[in-house]
């Protein structure tokens, strides 16, 4: 296993993992010893289906729990048992999710809208009422996406690229400290991935804040990244600058990495050769 | 039947009135209730230890025939249109109840949770990110009980429960089938009226 550190940032561990492993039933999705974002970086995943990564993103998000380790972010478990503690860490914790999940109903200033909800007066906003200057905020967050003329536009109504936007500035809205972004790109042409990917590197540079983007496109990611990991069946093979992640490494990360079970005291050996991810793996200490 | 006879018509016109009154009001009554049940009754969004007996509840409400119930609260409030509207609202409860709960079961979850994961509370998450995925729905059911109630009411004044019931049976058994005329057109009338609105109602709110 390949593993190039490079030195933690200045600024503080904006999200922490010690140890976790997510089990569902007896498939170990994902396995990581020790990981840690901090502020401002711009870490893109990399990883095939079924690597991890939004195994990892949900963790981040506080949607699941680890079943062992823990995961912490802004120095606080963001599943918490407690409902108003969750709530509090999850607010600053915004998701773009792979299939938006934007409301298609409601006009697109609405939906951006929701992202304050956590900071609302929450009676007043059950009647449907919002401050000022969160409207005032939501104008500012779609001219900056490009959604200027779009505020009573239904989303059913958009274009794939356009909602993607939308999302973005629903997750702007948030005024969150980490944005992650599961495949964000996945179902844009080259083109337009490129252009989205761009306009949201360039909104979270302005904010200063961590971007986490779970992603399939290796160039994209070299591009972007300030950080680039790599996962494959569950561990980080690459962890480092994005100019260091070598073709080599690509063929890693997307043709898997089978792990033979420790026998007689031998570390595990790890093989590059092109088999299916395992289905069963065992916990193995490599 | 023919020729109808008109001399009824105020008559006939202010009782039909009064109710699609009955109809409007118990169907009103009804919604208020029948949402927070409806929620309280969707296995995506009440525990299944609250679910479960709502939804029986619901079910009991449900089987009971108007009729029966129009007579019981006849009996418990006296005769004239306001136990006509409880005992409208009461069986109306059962249905729209079950409808609305089964409408926010089938919510797209991802949605739901992309709504609550902005740090919304519970009852923000239901406001914003449920209930806008089941309005057209929920809107187009209710009007359409809103139509079968005033049928339904229509029935009720039978068992002296108000609005036009009570002139059908009194002309009916009177064998005074002009008048009975009158009142079938009324109806029919108010029938289509009612029809051609919720039509534009649901396609209002789409």
């Amino acid at each position: 296993m390949r593993l190039e550190t490079t030195p933690p940032p200045e600024t503080a561990t904006v999200v922490r993992l010690d140890g976790v492993h997510v089990l569902f039933g007896r498939t170990l999705a994902l396995d990581v010893e020790e990981l840690a974002f901090g502020g401002g970086e711009r870490v893109f995943v990399l990883g095939h289906s079924g690597s991890g990564k939004t195994t990892l993103s949900r963790l981040v998000k506080g949607r699941l729990r680890p079943s062992t380790g823990r995961v912490t972010v802004l120095g606080h478990d963001p599943a918490d048992a407690d409902a108003r503690k969750r709530r509090r860490i999850q607010r600053r914790v915004a998701m773009i999710d792979q299939e938006f999940y934007l409301v298609p109903r409601l006009t697109v200033v609405d939906n951006v809208l929701h992202g304050c909800l956590g900071r609302v007066s929450p009676w007043k906003s059950l009647l449907g009422w919002y401050p000022a200057a969160e409207w005032e905020r939501a104008e500012a967050i779609l001219e900056e996406v490009g959604l200027a003329g779009f505020h009573h536009r239904r989303v059913e109504t958009l274009s794939g690229g356009q909602r993607q936007r939308a999302a973005i500035a629903r997750a702007l809205m948030q005024e969150a400290d980490v944005i992650l972004a599961d495949e964000p790109v996945s179902a844009l042409d080259p083109e337009l991935a490129e252009d989205a990917l761009e306009l949201l590197v360039e909104c979270v540079a302005r904010r200063g804040v961590t971007l986490v983007v779970n992603l399939h496109q290796p160039e994209l990611a070299r591009r972007f990244a300030s950080r680039l990991v790599g996962l494959a069946n569950g561990r980080v093979v690459y962890d480092g600058a994005p100019e260091g992640f070598t073709a080599e490494d690509a063929e890693l990360v997307y043709r898997g990495q089978p792990l033979e079970k420790k026998r007689n005291g031998q570390r595990a050996r790890q093989d590059v050769a092109a088999q299916a991810p395992r289905p069963d793996l065992r916990l193995v200490r490599g | 039947m023919v020729p109808p006879d008109w001399s009824v018509t105020t008559i006939v016109v202010r009782s039909t009135i009064e109710t699609l009154m009955i109809a409007l009001a118990g169907t009103a009554l009804a919604v208020v209730v029948s949402l927070p049940l409806g929620f309280l009754a969707a296995s995506n969004v009440a525990p299944s230890w609250v679910a479960q007996p709502v939804k029986w509840l619901l079910g009991f409400v449900r089987s009971i025939p108007l009729i029966v119930v129009a007579l019981l609260c006849v009996s418990a409030v006296g005769l004239g249109p306001f136990p006509g509207l409880l005992a409208i609202a009461f069986h109306s409860v059962g249905m729209l109840g079950k409808f609305y709960a089964e409408e926010f079961e089938t919510a797209e979850q991802g949605i739901v949770n992309a709504v609550s994961g902005t740090g919304a509370s519970w009852l923000q998450t239901l406001r914003y990110g449920l209930l806008p995925q089941s309005v057209p729905q929920v809107v187009a059911f209710t009007v359409f009980r809103l139509e079968m109630n005033f049928r339904d009411a229509a029935v009720l004044g039978l068992v002296g429960a108000g609005g036009i019931g009570y002139y059908i049976q009194l002309y009916v058994r009177g064998f005074q089938y002009e008048k009975v005329a009158v009142l079938l057109l009324v109806i029919i009338a108010v029938v289509t009226v009612l029809d051609q609105l919720t039509f534009w109602v649901r396609r209002w709110v789409r």
